[in-house]
């Protein structure tokens, strides 16, 4: 039986303000909305019988319904415990647990990596999969890297005065490991090592296909690893913007992890540190001119984590960068929900504001912190995608 | 460390921290959740809740230090500023003018968007409802008009947005509708049928909810206009009303471009005071942390808002609602006193701008 730990919904007035801004409700009929799925369903089954509405499926926890409340309910985790239910009482499609586990994913096909790169740009072979799996052949899959971060970097101790634990996140591990090795890079020049803890997938990835259980086992083991380095005087840094949002919120609030709490006030976004030791004064700023005119794309999930926008106060100490925010709404990947068959269309739809800002700012290339995200802006525009921390260990490496 | 903070993200949240970014100052909002700009009606009343002109305003506030030339040049910088953003705003905060709300009643505003006409004293009137839209009734809403203006000819008719939809639509859904042609079409052949069944060939108003388009709006009302050969109207009522939600995210857009730095569902718990000076504030979303800045502006609102509202702080400036309590009477403000407030707030805060008596705080 599902164990949900209470999160307030009585204080929702219904204004509307999650309605509005939710990305999925604005494009998409067949979807109940936020307020429906979250407070007003909750307010239904409190004290009675579960209830399963089927329309949370489309949720892509996006967060944006808790950025909008005024009356700081947490919409997406009333709408994660509907998905939970749904989920026990209906199943779960052998796709979306499939989805729902970029670790597993990650792990076989970055094994498998040369080939597995080439059968998914082959259009038999992805039409195949449309049909067997339900994963539109027309979506862009990210490439997976034999030499993955698990392969290339090992340390497990760091021994500097200031210590960095690195969760580093499937996308980074398995797809983009030059970001693991930018961000190692650009903490070696402010002379701090990094420790790679033991880790598993974040969980947000199984939150939003109701893999409850399955969240709260990684979030337990993350938290107890974690946990650990704290102890020992780590700062404990992500360079994935929804890994660093389950550690900050998600295992405090929906997974109510013991000891989650604790981990949450030493988790860092990699530029938020940054700017925490330029704040404090030992930020190295021996950083070479980058002339270049970058735009900046916000993922959902680094707006939730209320911190302002450390990627650009960073990049912004660049002499000579230019970067502007492309003032986007949500992408519509939404990690595993843009690879849905039945959510394609819906996800381009979703995607069109962040086309149109791309369009109308015409920059060099797009800085984003979010792998997936990344993988929509390549979907849908012909723009170059960089990670923050690489445009920095770019300019870092210029100083030399 | 922030020239200014901005507490609030509602309309005189956003307007003060645009305004003052373009004077050159680094600016930071601090919010939980969106402002009640949510729940407007976009329009800029002059006294909400009221009819009344801008000397009644300035007698309920006591606000006498907002001269004429101040007035002016606070509605000038609006209007600038919406016509920049692609929603201009048009109207005289001399002259109010009539308007139709959707429920058929008849209120007075200042500024409106060009999706607004002003309602006419006579003449034929029809009213668009959408079936799906509970929320605006054209019967309903003839109703009430044919009581306030018995002389007017009012014709009513409900279309259908031909859309099944798995949740209560409102008149957002409507307006993204209506941004896509093939339902401007199909309305468009439904409301064309109703006029030629009952001969109606001249109409000097056409009246529709709150629903043409969002950021399209432009194309939606001269598709209508066109098509339906009469001026058209929107009457804002229930919300989320397209009127504000428009403005909303004009606002939000420019804010983002313009690089203010956004700290979302953020609240802020207490500040460090030292010698009449906020120091530094202390917020939380999910972690603890603290934000400084030389000046703070408090643009909570007052219903559901408050806070730092103490008046001998010498780094803070209070505005809109928060500003005084007196401002609320039907716990409606925004409008033409969002403006003026905001608008008021930055003449300070960048020193371009002074006229004696002043409002509370004040540091450069």
């Amino acid at each position: 039986m599902l164990k949900l730990i209470e999160s307030p919904f009585d204080r929702c007035l219904k204004c509307n303000a999650c309605v509005v801004s939710c990305p999925v409700s604005n494009y998409s009929l067949d979807f109940g909305g936020p307020k429906h799925l979250g407070p007003e369903l909750k307010r239904l089954i409190e004290n009675q019988d579960l209830l399963d509405d089927p329309r949370v499926e489309l949720c892509a926890i996006c967060g944006n319904c808790d950025i909008s409340c005024p009356e700081q309910v947490h919409v997406t985790d009333l709408i994660v415990q509907a998905k939970a239910i749904h989920s026990e009482l209906s199943g779960t499609k052998f796709r979306d647990k499939l989805l729902s586990n970029p670790e597993l994913i990650g792990k076989i096909t970055s094994n498998l990596a040369p080939i597995t790169n080439i059968a998914m740009k082959a259009k038999p072979i992805r039409k195949a999969i449309e049909k067997v799996m339900g994963i539109h052949s027309e979506r862009q899959f990210p490439k997976y890297e034999f030499n993955n971060f698990n392969r290339r970097y090992k340390k497990k101790t760091a021994n500097s005065e200031r210590k960095v634990a690195y969760f580093v996140g499937c996308y980074a591990t398995y797809n983009a490991p030059e970001i693991g090795d930018a961000f190692v890079e650009v903490m070696a020049y402010n002379n701090i090592e990094v420790a790679k803890p033991d880790q598993h997938c974040c969980g947000i990835p199984m939150l939003a296909n109701g893999q409850f259980e399955q969240a709260k086992k990684n979030a337990k083991f993350n938290v107890q690893s974690l946990l650990k380095y704290v102890s020992e005087g780590y700062d404990i840094v992500a360079t994935c913007s929804s890994c660093t949002l389950a550690l900050k919120k998600e295992y405090v609030s929906v997974l109510g992890i013991d000891g989650a709490e604790e981990l949450a006030k030493h988790v860092y976004d990699s530029s938020e540190y940054l700017r925490m030791l330029d704040e404090e004064g030992v930020l190295n700023k021996n950083l070479s001119p980058l002339n270049d005119n970058a735009g900046y794309y916000a993922p959902c999930h680094m707006k939730a984590q209320g911190i302002g926008n450390p990627a650009m106060d960073i990049l912004e100490l660049i002499p000579g960068y230019e970067i502007k925010d492309l003032a986007a709404g949500c992408c519509g990947q939404c990690g595993t929900f843009g690879f849905k068959e039945e959510n394609f269309t819906l996800s381009l739809d979703i995607g069109k504001s962040m086309h149109d800002a791309v369009e109308e700012l015409q920059p060099e290339y797009t800085v984003t912190e979010c792998g997936m995200c990344k993988n929509q802006i390549n979907q849908m525009t012909d723009q170059v995608v960089k990670h923050p921390i690489e445009v920095l260990a770019e300019s870092y490496k210029k100083s030399k | 460390m922030f020239d200014v903070i901005v507490i609030g993200q509602g309309l005189t949240g956003m307007l003060t921290a645009i305004w003052l970014k373009k004077k050159g100052k680094s600016v930071a909002i601090v919010h939980q959740g969106t402002g009640k700009i949510i729940q407007s009606t976009g329009l800029m009343d002059i006294l909400p809740g009221m009819d009344g002109t801008i000397e009644d305003l300035i007698k309920e506030y006591q606000i006498e230090r907002w001269n004429d030339v101040f007035i002016k040049e606070s509605i000038e910088s609006f209007n600038m500023l919406m016509r920049d953003l692609g929603y201009p705003y048009r109207g005289d905060v001399g002259k109010p003018v009539e308007v139709i709300t959707g429920s058929g009643h008849i209120k007075l505003t200042g500024l409106f968007p060009e999706t607004i006409v002003p309602f006419p004293k006579k003449g034929n009137i029809a009213i668009v409802s959408f079936k799906e839209i509970t929320d605006f009734q054209s019967e309903y809403v003839k109703g009430n008009l044919q009581k306030r203006r018995p002389e007017l000819v009012i014709y009513s008719v409900n279309v259908s947005l031909g859309k099944n939809s798995n949740r209560t639509m409102n008149q957002l859904d409507a307006a993204r509708l209506l941004e896509k042609s093939d339902v401007r079409k199909y309305v468009i052949a439904q409301i064309k049928k109703y006029f030629d069944k009952k001969v109606i060939d001249k109409l000097d108003l056409v009246v529709f909810p709150s629903v043409l388009g969002v950021m399209e709006w432009k194309t939606v009302l001269n598709e209508f206009e066109m098509e339906i050969g009469s001026p058209i109207t929107e009457a804002v009522g229930m919300p989320p009303n397209a009127t504000a939600i428009r403005l909303n995210e004009f606002l939000k857009k420019e804010m983002i471009r313009q690089g203010i730095r956004l700290y979302s569902d953020t609240t802020v718990i207490s500040a460090k005071v030292e010698k009449r000076r906020i120091e530094k504030i202390n917020i939380v979303n999910n972690k603890f942390n603290n934000l400084k800045a030389k000046n703070y502006v408090l643009a909570t609102g007052e219903v559901l808002g408050g806070g730092l509202e103490d008046a001998s702080l010498s780094n803070l400036f209070v505005v809109g609602a928060t500003n005084d309590s007196k401002v609320t009477r039907y716990g409606i403000t925004g409008g033409i006193y969002s403006i003026l407030s905001s608008y008021e707030a930055v003449s300070m805060i960048s020193g371009a701008y002074s006229h004696g008596n002043t409002i509370k705080g004040g540091d450069n």
